[in-house]
């Protein structure tokens, strides 16, 4: 089936049968490996992006359910390089180690603070509750998005 | 993940039984671990009728996709093998809540956190807006809808509770048959099984408004925060002039439904609140139940802890009964 | 410009050269990599815990549109060259050799073993292959727990070894074990449990393997912790010469142990590629790594203490059972770290230890961080037991015990020094950063109200890399290699043969070398995950820290010499004479003199100096570890048990450690927090569970799970002054001890939060259900 979407900002095309989900279509036909794929049936997080303004698990949706809509990957957060807020306090923040778990957190992340820039570490924790990492033991992880949020707070 | 067990007879076989729509007899395991869904047909309809048409001519064949956070783990893990799957996604007039009189009407369609973030559902339905952020996570609230998870009827999930505890109904229509209303507790059959024929859509789930002086609680045991409960209550309590006028009191994961606590609930009727009625309506919730056992809870278990969550919903229910009066 | 000042990055918390591109999705992960031509293979995997194979048919599979080849166990064997496991081989293992073949051919031995191998134009083709495939087996009787398989008449798993023991029964003594048995005040029996869990990390195993039939050459991209050791496995197994096999790694998800050598299903994986002159990706699904990857820590102890009625902990007689799983590996030698590492950081002046491992039908055991861990759970749960028994604080049986540091340094009872444990500062340090007394009001007053809450103490001690034995030819750990160059444009380029998975040492070994040669952190580059390019080397066992950062610091200094003398001939100065600071080298004196390194560099390169001089700015440099060291630490947990439900919640976690010198205190404390989080995770939530069939019932994170964000607490972290050793050298790792020390110190909490009840705890994994058992258990036998 056809597929015309607009992800990072630019209309994308695309073919896939039906039973292609959404992470693999961005990864492999949309060559946006940036998304992690860590156990495709829901829990992980990995694999989140944000659709149509809501952070979304993309083992959880095939991508000819994508079609027509807004899509967000973690590529699409620094276009031309420069880190946004929250990448660059995480960056400040120590708070990842291998990496793979990261672009969900990001992902998750920045969809949360949208809607939360006020949350404190309690509801950041429960946010992010469904993302697991396997390797920080989560505080860099809570550290980096309060620094975000705080910094935005300064202004 | 319990299912039944497959049918195939074959020592370690690990394929997974369920109702008619959901997943085949074949063994499955026998090649597995695999996690790519198997192929599937689909279909995008655009109106009721459209979907109502195609569930009319696939029956069992085909299941219905709504927010896909249940279905496509099933069909990843290759548990499920429909032959297509009928997307509703694109129907809009699935969508909404309203509220007439003492009814509040949400659309089958409607996502989780529209409804979590409904002023309209937080008012009116208070036991619904307490059991919302307590399905799964942010990201599957995004997707997950309310009619789909009902009509998905894990009996460990929140909402089959709070429908059974409120008495909610459910409107479904086929093209043959038209409209029908069935209430919670015809609805919910067995495990993943509910009184949806085959040829029919379930459009529409509606839950009465709660009335003045209604205290409520939603509460559950989980292994961590947003998993299924082990065991989950839905508490629902009316006071009049301090004597409980209503009581609810319906059980997530003690069964292979969720399961109303008739016993218990009248029981409290006419009654004031206090510790000792509360303990009492615990042993009469949970003497007779049988729940079931898996990794991560014994039977015994779930029954010692399903007695506490009666204790402490009732007492959290009153208290909030207390402030809202 | 007044003078030119170094900066100082060891000791640092630098931030991670490796962060932009994972924060923005630019990671290289196996998974990621996309090859012309590429297949995607999947196995056909075993159903039943232990069979007879009696056919496999793949003919169907091989006829589906879209799949291009399917080798069955039989096929693949032609196409191979026998060998052993490739980790029992780098680790000398000279036990009992079970035979059996890459894939499954006569037998399988667990649920999930795999039996074919189908390869197809995507990984949604070669699952759908892999259904059509039919597999015949003869169920025989499951070996699913260590009892059944020390049973003589259970069904053998092998049938070279005529029996179910992977590692045959052994016994050694240390000091005068029945004396001090016969003359303790008191013997205390007690049987000890630790179950199966696993090291998921997020990403799963997994390669890309191509075959270029043209050179035949083979080049794998690996997830792997040492190239060089997946290259090796790699070209023994295809029966390659070795410089006919190329291994590449980029960003790599995680290990913990796990994707060390290469899988029976990478090895096949590769020799597909060869058959078919294409590349062949395959990548672990998660159903695949919580059944088939491997799973560890399932042990069980019969120990007996001999103590005094001061509590002295004088000796200790253990009896361990090892159930290794399905195939060979980690399991049957993991009992010789544990009997070594038993007496921990204390006076233990006896210790009897025996031992046997046995094969059962389950995944196999294999290293997951900190392999021989439960020899601390067993001596931390002990110490807790024994002081319980004799009415001693936890903590004063603890400082009691613990080995005081003298000169010379005393020794573990089972040989080794016990030279600049800072064990007892560690115990005081966590004991002060509770304030304990505080603790135990607040205890006693929730205890009126109805809540529970406990505190709990254990400590440890790491060999990462374990002290220098006197008179010893090397370190413990043998020798650590690194090549270091001075490119032409001035960056310093380092060339290990680590792995990094997480521990950062892209950058932790730039800080090192930056401040010892002296230019700026941005002026060093680490290479890795070259086979062609980098020395060998292997990231496990903790060993990094000491070995890579030292072969970092000392080849810095041998490149600097270099660098130096070859500058003389620029400045017109000896080279005892010239500095290198912030990138230049300069005159000692004269800032006007400097040039930038970058000069000096193309200065080299221009070939503009004849035969006489030495322009080649690079050293290949050796490190033995130098004086090495213990790493260790206490740590300190408190817990609310709500014993209706059987929930347990860390309230708090602090710890006192002392990893030696620290080059990246948010890199240490990363790694500390990391593990301290897999052992919460141990002993409340994951489990890798069997049925006495076999079948592995957590084959998702439905059911196997692991901790989140609200699971851990925060965790106090202070780093205690350490004794150094060596004059140069006294970084010591850090990478396995939070794993190793944190189920003890949770369990012993959960017991203290319990003591009202009377609870006794003898076991690792507490679930809820678990903990209400023991509540009621400890009720009824009151």
């Amino acid at each position: 089936m056809d597929i015309t979407l607009r992800v990072n900002g630019t209309t994308r095309t695309g073919s896939a049968e039906p039973r292609r989900t959404l992470a693999d279509f961005l990864r492999e036909d949309l060559d946006l490996t940036g998304t992690h794929v860590g156990c495709e049936h829901g829990v992980c997080g990995a694999c989140t992006v944000i659709v149509d303004g809501r952070a979304v698990r993309a083992c959880l949706m095939l991508a000819v359910q994508a079609t027509g809509s807004e899509i967000t990957t973690v590529e699409g957060l620094a276009p031309d390089g420069e880190l946004g807020g929250l990448q660059q306090a995480m960056w400040d923040s120590h708070s990842f180690q291998c990496g793979f778990c990261t672009p969900g957190f990001v992902m998750q992340a920045t969809a949360f603070l949208r809607a939360h820039p006020d949350a404190d570490e309690q509801q950041i924790r429960e946010a992010l509750s469904g993302n697991i990492c396997r390797c920080t033991g989560y505080q860099s992880i809570i550290d980096g998005v309060l620094l975000a949020a705080g910094r935005e707070h300064q202004g | 993940m319990v299912v039944g067990a497959c049918v195939c007879g074959r020592n370690g076989c690990q394929g997974r039984l369920s109702g008619p729509g959901i997943l085949s007899n074949d063994c499955r395991w026998i090649e597995g671990p695999l996690m790519k869904l198997p192929p599937v047909d689909y279909e995008a309809p655009e109106t009721v009728s459209e979907a109502l048409e195609l569930l009319a001519e696939h029956l069992d064949e085909a299941s219905v996709l709504a927010g896909g956070q249940s279905l496509i783990p099933l069909l990843a893990l290759r548990l499920a093998r429909p032959a297509v799957l009928i997307d509703i996604n694109g129907i809009d007039e699935l969508s909404g809540v309203s509220v007439t009189d003492d009814t509040v009407a949400v659309g089958a369609m409607t996502r989780e956190y529209v409804a979590e973030e409904s002023t309209t559902v937080a008012g009116t339905v208070p036991l619904l807006a307490a059991a919302l952020p307590l399905i799964g996570h942010e990201a599957i609230r995004s997707r997950g809808t309310i009619g789909g998870s009902l009509a998905h009827a894990d009996p460990a999930a929140e909402l089959p509770a709070v429908a059974l505890a409120l008495d909610a109904e459910f409107v479904v229509r086929s093209s043959k048959s038209g409209e029908r209303v069935i209430s919670a507790a015809e609805w919910f059959e067995g495990y993943l099984t509910t009184s949806r024929r085959p040829d029919e859509l379930l459009v529409e789930v509606r839950f009465p408004t709660a009335g003045p002086g209604t205290g409520i609680s939603f509460q559950e045991v989980a292994r961590r925060h947003g998993d299924f409960a082990m065991v989950g209550l839905a508490a629902a309590l009316t006071l009049s002039d301090g004597t409980i006028s209503d009581a609810r009191l319906a059980f997530a994961g003690i069964s292979d439904v969720p399961v109303r606590a008739s016993e218990a609930e009248n029981l409290l009727m006419g009654e004031r609140p206090s510790a000792a009625l509360f303990d009492e309506a615990a042993r009469r919730a949970t003497g007779d139940i049988d729940p079931p056992a898996d990794l991560h809870g014994t039977s015994e278990y779930r029954k010692k802890v399903a007695a506490t969550l009666v204790r402490r919903g009732l007492q959290t229910a009153a208290a909030d009964a207390g402030e809202r009066q | 410009m007044t003078g030119i000042v170094a900066e100082r990055y060891t000791g640092a918390s630098i931030k991670r050269s490796e962060d932009p591109r994972i924060l923005t999705g630019a990671g290289r992960y196996v998974d990621d990599i996309k090859l012309p031509r590429m297949l995607h293979a999947a196995f056909v995997r075993s159903p039943l815990a232990h069979a007879r194979v009696l056919s496999v048919d793949v003919s169907a599979a091989r006829a589906l549109p879209g799949v291009v080849a399917a080798f069955t166990g039989a096929e693949l064997e032609a196409m191979t060259v026998p060998g052993p496991d490739a980790l029992m081989a780098l680790m000398g293992w000279a036990g009992p050799t079970p035979e059996f073949t890459l894939l499954a051919t006569d037998k399988v031995r667990f649920v999930g073993d795999p039996v074919a191998i189908v390869i197809a134009e995507s990984r949604y083709l070669a699952e759908d292959g892999c259904e059509l495939a039919e597999v015949e087996y003869d169920d025989l009787p499951p070996v699913a727990n260590a009892a059944f398989a020390l049973d003589p008449g259970s069904p053998p798993l092998f049938a070279n070894l005529g029996d179910n023991i992977a590692r045959p029964h052994s016994r050694k003594q240390y000091g005068d074990v029945s004396g001090t048995f016969a003359d303790a005040d008191r013997v205390i029996d007690f049987h000890i449990d630790v179950h199966r869990h696993q090291n998921v990390p997020m990403e799963g195993r997994g390669c890309v393997a191509s075959y270029d039939a043209d050179l035949g050459t083979l080049t794998i991209h690996a997830a792997t912790q040492s190239v060089h050791v997946s290259k090796i496995a790699v070209a023994m197994r295809l029966g390659m010469e070795q410089d006919k096999v190329r291994a590449l790694a980029g960003d790599i998800g995680g290990s913990f142990g796990l994707k060390i050598g290469a899988s029976r299903e990478e090895l096949a994986v590769a020799a597909a590629s060869r058959d078919l002159g294409r590349p062949v990706k395959w990548v672990e699904d998660r159903g695949e790594n919580l059944t088939a990857s491997g799973q560890a820590r399932e042990e069980s102890f019969d120990v007996r203490a001999a103590v005094s009625n001061d509590g002295d902990l004088l000796g200790l007689d253990v009896n361990a059972i090892i159930d290794t799983g399905a195939y060979p590996g980690m399991g049957a030698m993991v009992p010789d770290i544990m009997e070594a590492m038993l007496p921990g950081p204390y006076k233990l002046a006896a210790l009897g230890f025996e031992s046997t491992a046995v094969t059962t039908n389950k995944a196999s055991y294999v290293a997951y961080r900190g392999p021989w861990a439960s020899e601390t759970f067993v001596r931390e749960r002990v110490l807790d037991l024994v002081a319980k028994d004799l009415g001693i604080d936890p903590l004063e049986i603890r400082l009691r015990n613990a080995a005081p540091r003298t000169d010379p340094p005393a020794s573990m009872v089972t040989g080794r020094p016990l030279v600049g444990v800072t064990t007892r500062e560690s115990l005081e340090r966590v004991a002060q950063l509770v304030d304990i007394p505080a603790f135990r009001r607040r205890q006693a007053e929730a205890r009126a109200h109805g809540r529970y809450l406990g505190i709990g103490v254990a400590t440890f001690i790491e060999a990462a890399p374990g002290p220098r034995e006197p008179g010893g030819p090397s370190g413990p750990m043998g020798m650590e290699s690194m090549r270091l160059r001075l490119e032409e444009d001035g960056i310093v380029v380092l060339f290990t043969g680590q792995m990094p998975h997480g521990q950062s040492h892209q950058t932790t070994l730039a800080q090192i070398a930056a401040d010892e040669f002296g230019v700026p952190f941005d002026q060093v580059r680490v290479v890795v995950g070259d086979t062609d390019v980098v020395p060998f080397g292997l990231t496990g066992g903790s060993r990094s820290a000491t070995m890579t950062g030292g072969v970092a610091l000392h080849g810095a200094r041998q490149l600097k010499v270099k660098v130096l003398d070859f500058a003389s001939n620029l400045m017109e100065a000896s080279a005892q004479d010239l500095l290198i600071t912030d990138g230049n080298v300069w005159v000692r004196g004269d800032p006007a003199s400097a040039i930038p390194v970058s000069e000096v560099a193309r200065r080299a390169a221009s070939g503009d100096f004849g035969t006489g001089v030495d322009a080649s700015l690079e050293v290949e440099a050796a490190f033995d570890g130098g004086e090495g060291g213990w790493s260790g630490g206490s740590h300190c947990a408190i817990v609310e048990v709500d014993v209706e439900t059987g929930l347990v919640k860390v309230e708090r976690y602090v710890v006192a450690e002392d990893c030696g010198a620290l080059i990246n205190p948010a890199v240490v404390e990363g790694q500390i927090r990391g593990g301290i989080a897999q052992g919460i995770g141990a002993v409340l939530l994951e489990r890798s569970a069997y049925d006495e069939d076999g079948n592995c019932q957590s084959a998702t994170f439905m059911d196997y799970l692991l901790p989140t964000s609200c699971d851990i607490p925060r965790i106090e972290i202070e780093h205690l002054e350490t004794v150094p050793l060596d004059a140069d050298v006294n970084f010591r790792g850090v990478g396995e001890g939070g794993m190793i020390v944190t189920p003890p110190t949770v369990v012993n909490a959960i017991e203290d939060a319990l003591s009202p009840f009377g609870v006794r705890i003898y076991e690792q994994h507490l679930p809820p259900a678990r903990i209400l058992e023991l509540i009621a258990a400890a009720d009824s036998s009151q």
